[in-house]
This record gives C-alpha cells, structure tokens and sequence, in this order.
C-alpha cells in the first residue's frame, strides 16, 4: 500500500471561466480589468489585541505588527494582513509560504488563547483595475469608494452577498469566499459589460 | 407641415426629419420632438379615450403631469405600456399606439355608457356590482377588462438593466434655472455635485421661454454657459433623462436613467443598458423640482384641442409647434401671460379671457399691441365641439351671465402653479398652502437640519428673477452651514420680467356642463360634489371614492384643483383640506430598473462546491439549498427521478455511493473553555469525549425547540470541529457568536466558519473501506483501529486530509475532508478507485431516503421550530444532568412541552407496498371525514424505499409514541388530494436498528 503515487491538482474557486486562456495585456483598450489571483494562502487568526502576550506572539511569528485599527491593513514582506472585526484577522499570501507562516503562528501562540486556521482553500482574491474600476465597483457595492482609502479594508456588499474590499495598484481588490465565486465573478462581468470588460494578464496586478 | 413654426429658439432640429408610426399610420417628426410634439405637429387631437367614460381626449400636458396620452411604445420584447407622449423622445422608426379606445380611436364602445354618465356617478362600481354576492367574479371579469390602458410584454424582456450607488456631498434634483444655480454655486465651492433632470436637455421651463433675458443674456444662453461650467467642472455629474422617483430617509434618493430608449433601434449598443437606477446617497439634497401649471376647470374641458398655457407655449417655443390658429387662453393669474405674447407674436390669434376684472396695465398695453383681445372678469363656461374643441361659450364672472361664443380650434388654460413637493413630501416632510401664491409650497430651509434645501418654483417664488435671488441666498446658507462661501460676484439675476399682479384664487368655473377634475380617471366635480354629499369628510376618503389622483400621472394636474373643489364644498379651507399623501414612485418606474442587475444568473447567489464541474459531467439533476446547488440526483438516459435514485440507494446499500457533503457548515471552535461552551449549546454532554471521537448533538433555541443538528469532532481538548445543517450554517455561527459575545464571554473560545475551506466527500456502502483502502494507506483503517464516529487526520490521494467514520445512512462510511483546492481532484480518483465497485454518485434525494430507512431526521424537514428533542423520539441526545444548564433546557420542563401527549414522531406504513404518501398529508382518526376533523399531525417524509422494497414514510401524531406499540389503537388515515389512506404507526427506524450495518 505505500507504493501509491498520486499528482494532487489543485483548483481556485474560478477555475472554471478558464481565465487563465482569456487573459490579456493590461492597456486602454478596455474601461476595466480584472483576473483572479488564484490560490493564494489564508490564514484565519482570533485573538485578544489588548493581551499584550497575544499581540507580541503575533508580532514575533509575523515580523509585523498586527494591524489594531478599525478596518485598516497592513502589506507586510510576506503579504497582508487585514483586521476584519476587532479580534479577528485575515493573512492572506503565496500558497508556499502559508505552512511556514501557520506553524510559526501557531508555535507563538501556544498557551496563549487564540485561534489558528488555514482557510485556503476558502476563499478567493480578485484584483479589479481600469479607467472605470470604480464605476464598475459603484454597481456592486453601496459602499462609497471615495471613502476606501489606501490602508484601508472594508466587509462590505457585493451584488446580494459580501466581499472584503480595499485598493490595490489603482485598482481594488475584492475578497470572498470560494461557494459565491461563481456568483461574484458573474455580477462583475455583468457590471462591466457597459465598460468594456478585459480579463488583465495577472503580472498586471 | 403647416403648423410647424420655424423660429430661432425652438429646440427641433429641422434638419433631421424622422418618420414615426402611430396607431398603426406613418407621420414624419424631427430630432428633438416628443412623440406629443410631433404627434400635434401632425394634428393629431385625439390621442386617448376616456377611462370611465370614452369620452375622445387629447394632449394636455407636456410633461410629466400628462394625464390623457398614455402610449404603447414599441412592439415585442420591448414594448412598454402606458409611457406619457409627452415623456417619449421620438426616434427614426418608433413605433406607437393608443392604450385605449376599442375598437377604435375614433369610436369607442365605452362611450356608448358615456351618454349615461349622469347614472355612473362615483362609486358607481360599489353600488352597482354589490348584488348578489356570488356574481362578482363576473363583474370583476367584465371590470378589469373595461379597466386598465394598455399591454405589458409577453416575452423576456431582451434589454439589461442595471443600479449604480453614488455618494455625493449635494444632489440637485432638477435642471432648471433654479436646479443650475444651485448646482454651480455648490460646484464653484468645490463640493461633489451631482444634478440629476428629466428631461432630454437640461434647462427646466427656460426653454419654454427662450425670449427671457437674464442678465443680458437669452435665457437659452444663460444656460448654455452655466452647463458649460458645470461640465468642465471634474467635481460635478450631470445626469439628463433621469427621474428622481423617491427620497428616503437619511436623503437616499433613487432615480431612474432612461440610457437608451431615445435611439433608434440600430443605435442601441447591446452591451448598454436600457435603464439605470441611480442610488444616490447626499448630504444635502436641493430640491428644484419646479412647478406645474395647473388647468381651470370649467365644462367640457377635456375635449381634445384643451390643454395648459404652459404646455400650448412650450409647444410653440420649444418644439415649434403651433397647436392651433385661433387660441382661446384662459387665465387666472400673470404666470401665463408670456407665452401669451410669444404665441401673439408667434403670428397665433389670441382671445385673452382673464378671470379677473383688472388687467396688470403692463401687460394690456403689450397685448394691445399685438392685437389680443381681452375678456377681463370672464370664464369660460364650456367648451365647444363634439371630439376637438371648435369654440367656447363665455361667461361673465360677476353676473354669471352667459355671453357669446366664441370660434376657435385650441383652449388653453392657466389656474396658476402647483409646486411638484412629491419628494419633499415623501420621507413624512408636509407642504403648507401659501394664500398669496395659491399654492401648496415648501419651505426653503424648513429642512436644512435633514439636508434638505428648496428652490425655486417648488417653493412659492413663480418669478425668474426672484427666484435666482432666493436661490442663491438659500445655497449661500447651506454653504455657510457647511463652512464655504458662496461665489456668485459675477453672476447677474436681472431679468427683463414684468412684474405680476395678484392672481385670482378660482379653480373651476361653475358650469352646468360636465367638468372634470382628473381627465385620467374621469373625476367630474359633480363626483366631488357627491362625496361630499355622502358625508365623506377626509380628503383621503374623497381621493378614494372618487379615484381622484390615482392612476400614472397621481393627479399632477387634478389634485390641487381636487383639494380646492372639496374645500369649497366641504365649507373649509384649502389649508384645512390638507393634500393627500405623497408616495414613491413620482413617475412609474420599469420592473426592468428596479431588478436590475438581479436577474438570470444573478439573481441570487448560486453557491457551489469545488466539485460542481464533476457533477455537471455527470449529469447532476440539481436542487437549491439555502443558497447552495446541490446535486439532487443523478439520472443516466431515459431514467426518471425515481429511477435514478432507486439505483442510487441500491448501489450505496449493496456497494458503494459517493454524495458531495461539502455545504454543510463547518465551524473551527478553540479555547480552554470549548467543552464547556458546546455543552451549553448543545443539549448532550461534551466533558467525556475524547480526541479522534465524534458526537452527534442537537441544537435548541431558548424556547427548548430544536434549531439545528450535526456532528461535532473533538480535535483535541481545546479544539473541537462542529458541523452544521446546510441551510443553518451562517444562523448557527451567528448564534454561537451572540452567546458567547453577550452570555458568556468569561469563556475562552474562538470560532471561525470553515465551510468554504473544505471539500466533504462521504463514501458510503459496504464496500466504502476497500475504496478508501485504495488511496489512503497511512490510516488503519481496519474496524478496531478506526471505529465508527472516529475521526482520523491522514492523507487520501496524496492530500492531506481528515476523514471521519460517521454515517448518515446506516452504511459503513467515511468523510473525506479535503482542502477545497483538491475538492475536485480528490473526488475524481473516489470515483476512479471505486470504479471496480460500482462506486454511483447520489445526490440529496438518495441521501433522505437512506437517512429516512434509518429514521433520521432531517432539521427544516422533521422540524419546524416547534418540535423538541423529545417530540422528535431522541430524549437520549439530552442530557438533563450537565451542571450548566444548556440553551433551552428550562423551557423544556414548561407544561405544554413537558406534557407526554403531545404531536410525536413515528414512522408510517401504508397497506399497500407501492403507495408512497404525499408529504404534508394531514394525519386524521378515521376515513370519514365530516366536518370537524380533528387533526393529529402530519406527514414530513415519504419515500419509496427499493431496499426495503416498499414506500416509508415519517410523520407527527398526536401522542404518536404510544400509539405506535399500542396494537389496536395504532391505525390513522393520511388525508390528501381528496383521499384518505389507512396509516400504521410504526418505529421510524425501518431496518437494522441495532446499527449492525455501520459496525462492520
């Protein structure tokens, strides 16, 4: 029985609009631009941001500070982190580094209440960008744009369901869970059809 | 076309002629027109036929406020029903026809009962159709066929719609003068702006009356430069042909954007919208919404050729029409007398009839000179013609002594302004009857506290140019409240207006002739007159006798004249009377606009596994639940749902049966505190188990009903992994949230849904171990090393993965739990290694059969929020000795729910084999079923079951637990599409109750 091989293959939520066949060089030829950055690594962390002990653990195992503000984020070497409610954070990086970075986490945390979960496989980024981005984004999400300052991530609407927003690249990034991918992405599509819609070659985000 | 007027300020493009179909007959127009403009260029009088009557009616209006010309636009998909002329843009090949007037236009049956409308007063349906009781389903046939204008479009509609949310710091509602100035004072101030207008081109009534000067300049110019800044200003959005339909609280304002249906079919793009609705969040909303002038009503006033002054001059100067040769203008106030002189001097024969005795010198002297001739203190007592106006007989007002008659082909009148308030009025702000305008106006700053600021004519001031003046004090104090200065040096308000004498308060002129209020709904005054009579009080009882100001227009042009006919004859005054309430929609808005985005495909999110791509391979047959897609069945060629699932039990029973569990809820609880937090959420005990072990628990609400089921792992002791029904998993993770939050936050837990991280697959049937024993081979997975509600972590196709032996079939099972990325790829070699066994993917059909075989219940299914652990047969998922009680428990020993009678579910067998239940049946003593029945319960679940090879079924009766070993008195009839069937209560667990299937 230990002779089994097998070769794993992976899948993001989008998986199947086949963006990657769709996928363009990013120029001006289209109002907006988006794509799936697919399988990225998320790591779901609760905890108490008064506990001292808590925060410097988290420091330690991250190499950065965990962001306390309301709705704020924080890009880090690794990737970001965002604060989604006041004990509760979202780390999202590349899928390699996400091991390395729960086990720090966790081993940082030990005897320390706090919570640690791989969520990976559970959600999803796209990256909205373009002349329009936010016209398209006004048709999504009651969530005034103009309020969505760098450094800043909110939960807000997105169609009938809910997404993690926050600007990225003169563009926006838009989080969500893997089960409405198949939703969003179309409401999306949808909301730009009027402005012109391109699927932008990842290295563009 | 002869009563085309080629002059300098129309805003007809002459040069670019369109043709047009009206009722089915070919007419050119111009770019520019209205289908109302063009339709009288062509001398087109009677557009309509009388709702109640059918009695010939033609344009009135030339805006929103048109009551009789209500059209059918366009054919097919995209016809639309009842859009005003007056609002339509023509277009090269628009196609339009009347809403009503059958079989034709020129004669309609309706006014047949016309002739007898002295019998059909208001009420006239009350009345009529009360007797006898039984025939008003055929009255109401008849009605509703009589009632109603138009058609609404039988196909899908091919066009896309869509809204768009704006957060702006000042919303102007309106493109007139007023709506300019105010949007320019607050642009130069380097606030967000957005300037939302109805019409095609902004400028309001200016470009009615382009011969006014401000400040030197034409008023067509005046405008032109303020849009000019407006639009190289980057902090201002002007939005034409959109209608700001509703104010809500908090100054949520929702418009409507007509996008594309002013252009010819060959110019719509596809990929655009048709409409747009506009959600516009403002900090400050001004409000320039302007006025419309409303009619005098005397007899025989809705013959077509009548119409308003406004409308007759905005014909003239805007869209370069001439309505007639010989017009008849009736006034009660100066607010007319422009377009007066622009028409005399436009070349068209005035009579001025003027209800009052004096005449503004200013204005005499003008009219002399252009040969107008004046009836001071007279009416009109009734219009001339049978279906266009041929003249009208004059009365004099002091006297009420007829005169003579006079010839024309056109009357139109002017009873002064009625200021559009509708979106003041509609988050609860009322409007205040002002004597010295006769008017019901707003108050300018009445509601700056809410944002809410008023200009223009909406607020009483009828003059251009004081209305610019109070304008821009008005904004210049909105910008003070918000700490900006008002930069206005260089704008000049002068214009070259006579100044206007008071006006006359009358609003109908007394007639012997019918006269109506409301041309849309047929509302004469003598209906005023007899709700008044019949002792109806409240204005809002009198709009609803009479049906004054219903229907598309909401009686823009009737209600005030309405108030003020009821006042009179109710011996108050107007202010007294009040108005009736004023409700969203302004105008009608599309289903199209307010859907949306939210149709096909986004209708509402579609959630779906990782392995929804292997399940359309495999012909999944799907079901909705909650949000989730999930497979329901799986049929192969030619099979039915009944044969699919059949096979699907068959081979998960004999063999092995694969189901995606991936949507049941998942929820990650950590903390020192977990154990106790699960037992006061769940009704069993949670102290013993151990790591690598399973539990099932129930869920209860306080009021001890059972809310949600699953089974929870212990991970380690401070970690556990609950799971949750499908549709229950964002409730229950909601809850636990609420209890720890506000109960008990002393415990040390965390929570965080996993649902979405996980692909379940659970492998069910005798032979799931050898399958499994295929891919996964650093597990033991022999009976004794690995039991039954074990879990264990491990990887299966070479992904790391978590499996639990738990079982919602009665089969030897396993759930594979697999991060989502694999979901797909790890189900596919399932089905590859379990090819050799037959491995058959079941969907949630098969999944309720095999659970109901063993007399699980399903919670939404079994329960619905009324039902206990112990109605439910499982007192032993209750654990009454936790020292701690558990959410529920108290109401558990309430009287009504401790008592042993009470609705209990059992299992229900029917004589005949192939007899399968309908769910939902009533449970009922006996067959006979006289009146009254006494009902025990009902039936939840009903199945065929091809294992056992006959139908099951699970249901609640009353003491049902008893009864069911109770021989003699365990018989009950399943009553249901008119046939009671004979029932025997037996144990819900069909086969195997000893679980020796799963213990292998």
């Amino acid at each position: 029985m230990s002779n089994l091989t097998f070769n794993p293959v992976m899948q993001s939520p989008l998986h199947h609009f086949n963006l990657k066949t769709k996928q363009q060089h990013v120029d001006g030829s289209k109002g907006v631009w988006a794509n799936e950055m697919p399988l990225l690594g998320y790591i779901s962390l609760r905890g108490n941001a008064q506990n001292a002990l808590f925060t410097k653990a988290a420091k330690k195992a991250l190499g950065f500070a965990l962001p306390i503000l309301p709705c704020s984020l924080i890009s880090t070497s690794w990737g970001c982190i965002y604060l989604l409610s006041p004990d509760e954070w979202l780390l999202v990086c590349d899928r390699e580094l996400r091991t390395e970075l729960q086990q720090k986490l966790e081993a940082a945390l030990v005897g320390i209440h706090s919570q640690v979960i791989d969520n990976s496989g559970g959600f999803t980024t796209v990256f909205v960008q373009g002349k329009n981005a936010s016209d398209v984004l006004h048709h999504c999400t009651v969530y005034d744009l103009n309020a969505l300052t760098i450094g800043k991530v909110v939960g807000t609407t997105f169609g009938k369901t809910s997404v993690f927003l926050h600007q990225h690249n003169n563009g926006y990034k838009v989080i969500f869970r893997r089960s409405f991918a198949d939703y969003i992405w179309r409401y999306l599509e949808r909301s730009a059809l009027p402005y012109d819609f391109g699927i932008a070659n990842l290295g563009s985000s | 076309m002869s009563s085309r007027v080629i002059h300098k300020h129309s805003r007809v493009d002459f040069s670019k002629p369109l043709s047009f179909t009206f009722d089915g007959k070919i007419y050119q127009g111009f770019a520019g027109d209205t289908l109302a403009s063009a339709l009288l260029a062509n001398g087109v009088k009677t557009i309509a036929r009388s709702f109640k009557y059918g009695r010939p009616r033609g344009i009135v209006g030339a805006w929103a406020e048109e009551p009789n010309a209500l059209v059918q636009v366009d054919v097919g998909a995209r016809t639309t029903p009842d859009l005003k002329a007056t609002q339509v843009e023509l277009y090269d090949g628009l196609v339009a026809a009347r809403t009503s007037g059958w079989p034709s236009l020129a004669f309609d049956l309706k006014s047949l009962g016309g002739r007898f409308s002295r019998f059909m007063p208001a009420g006239f349906y009350y009345k009529t159709f009360k007797w006898p009781n039984k025939f008003w389903p055929i009255y109401e046939n008849i009605i509703r066929r009589a009632a109603g204008y138009g058609k609404s479009p039988i196909e899908p509609d091919t066009e896309t719609y869509d809204h768009k949310h704006h957060h702006v710091d000042v919303l102007v509602v309106g493109g007139g003068a007023n709506g300019l100035l105010s949007a320019l004072l607050a642009a130069r101030s380097g606030l967000k702006v957005l300037l939302v207008d109805d019409q095609s081109e902004l400028g309001g009534y200016l470009l009615s009356m382009p011969n006014v000067t401000i400040g030197n300049l034409y008023a067509r110019d005046w405008v032109a430069k303020i849009i000019t800044e407006l639009s190289n200003s980057p902090n201002v959005t002007l939005l034409e042909r959109t209608t700001a339909f509703a104010l809500h609280d908090m100054n949520m304002i929702q418009a409507v954007e007509l996008v594309q249906d002013h252009l010819p079919h060959h110019e719509r793009k596809p990929e655009q919208r048709r409409e747009r609705m506009h959600r516009i969040r403002a900090k400050q909303v001004i409000l320039a919404t302007g006025a419309f002038e409303r009619p005098l009503v005397f007899g025989n006033n809705d013959l077509p050729g009548i119409m308003t002054v406004s409308a007759l001059t905005t014909y003239f100067n805007r869209y370069g029409v001439s309505c007639g040769k010989n017009a008849i203008i009736l006034t009660s106030n100066d607010l007319a007398y422009q377009g007066v002189a622009d028409l005399a001097e436009g070349g068209m024969n005035i009579t001025l009839i003027d209800t009052r005795a004096n005449i503004n010198p200013l204005w005499a002297a003008r009219f002399a000179k252009l040969g107008v001739t004046i009836y001071p203190g007279y009416g009109i007592d009734q219009a001339l013609g049978s279906n266009a106006v041929t003249g009208a007989k004059l009365v004099k007002l002091d006297s009420i002594k007829m005169s003579a008659s006079i010839n024309c082909d056109i009357i139109a009148s002017s009873g002064g302004l009625s200021p559009t308030v509708h979106l003041f009025c509609h988050d609860g702000g009322r409007p205040q009857w002002k004597d010295n305008v006769l008017a019901f106006v707003v108050s300018a700053t009445g509601r700056a506290n809410a944002g809410i600021y008023c200009v223009g004519a909406v607020t009483g001031v009828f003059g251009l140019q004081e209305s610019l003046s109070a304008t821009c004090e008005t904004i210049t104090e909105m910008l003070a409240a918000l700490n900006k200065k008002v930069e206005s040096d260089d704008l000049s308000f002068n214009t070259d207006e006579i100044n206007c004498s008071p006006a006359h308060a009358i609003f109908r002129i007394p007639t012997t002739a019918k006269a109506f209020v409301d041309f849309q709904n047929d509302v004469a005054v003598t209906d005023v007159e007899l709700a008044v009579r019949e002792n109806y009080r409240s204005i809002e009882h009198i709009k609803r006798y009479t049906a004054l100001g219903f229907g598309t227009d909401q009686g823009k042009l009737s209600n005030v004249n309405g108030f003020a006919i009821a006042a009179e004859m109710l011996g108050k005054t107007i202010p007294e009377v009040g108005t009736t309430t004023y409700r969203p929609a302004y105008t009608p808005v599309s289903f199209g606009a307010l859907a949306g985005a939210h149709v096909g495909d986004t209708f509402e999110p579609r959630r779906y596994t990782a392995i929804q791509a292997a399940h359309n391979s495999r012909n999944a047959s799907y079901e909705t639940v909650g949000q989730w897609m999930r497979p329901w069945y799986f049929p192969k060629p030619v099979e039915d749902i009944h044969a699919a699932v059949n096979r699907e039990c068959l081979a998960a029973r004999n063999n092995v049966g694969i189901l995606d569990a991936s949507t049941l809820g998942k929820i990650d609880i950590r903390g020192k505190d977990v154990r106790e937090f699960l037992n006061r959420i769940y009704t069993n005990a949670w102290n013993q188990l151990a790591p690598g072990k399973c539990r099932y628990g129930l869920m209860l609400n306080e009021a001890g009903m059972v809310m949600d089921d699953g089974v929870t792992a212990c991970i380690s002791d401070t970690h556990f992994l609950m799971t949750t029904t499908t549709g229950g998993a964002a409730g229950v993770m909601s809850w636990l949230e609420k209890w720890h939050q506000t109960e008990w936050p002393e415990l040390e837990v965390y929570m965080t849904s996993v649902t979405d991280h996980w692909t379940t697959a659970a492998l069910v049937g005798p032979k799931s171990r050898e399958v499994l024993a295929k891919l996964c081979s650093d597990i033991d997975l022999s009976k004794d090393a690995f039991k039954f509600m074990d879990w264990r972590d491990g990887t299966v196709a070479g992904v790391p993965a978590r499996v639990f032996r738990i079982s919602f079939s009665g089969e030897l099972a396993y759930e594979i739990n697999v991060d989502a990325s694999y979901g797909h790829y790890v189900w596919e070699e399932l089905l590859k290694a379990g090819a050799e066994f037959g491995i058959t993917p079941y969907g949630t059909e098969t999944m309720h059969v095999l659970r109901a075989e063993k007399g699980f219940i399903i919670v939404g299914q079994e329960t619905d929020g009324s039902v206990t652990p112990f109605d439910l047969d499982m007192a032993w998922a209750v654990s009454m000795k936790k020292p701690y009680s558990f959410i529920g428990k108290r109401s558990l020993a309430r009287s009504d729910t401790a008592r042993t009678d009470r609705k209990q579910l059992v299992g229900l067998l029917t004589d005949d084999p192939n007899f399968v239940l309908k769910e939902g049946a009533q449970l009922i003593n006996s067959d006979n079923i006289t009146p009254p029945v006494p009902m025990l319960g009902h039936v939840t679940s009903s199945y065929y079951s091809a294992f056992l090879g006959r139908s099951i079924a699970m249901g609640f009766v009353i003491d049902g637990i008893k009864r069911r070993s109770d021989e003699g008195n365990n018989i009950v009839y399943a009553w249901a599409d008119g046939k009671a069937v004979k029932v025997k209560i037996a144990s819900s667990v069909f086969f195997d109750a000893e679980g020796a299937r799963h213990d292998v």
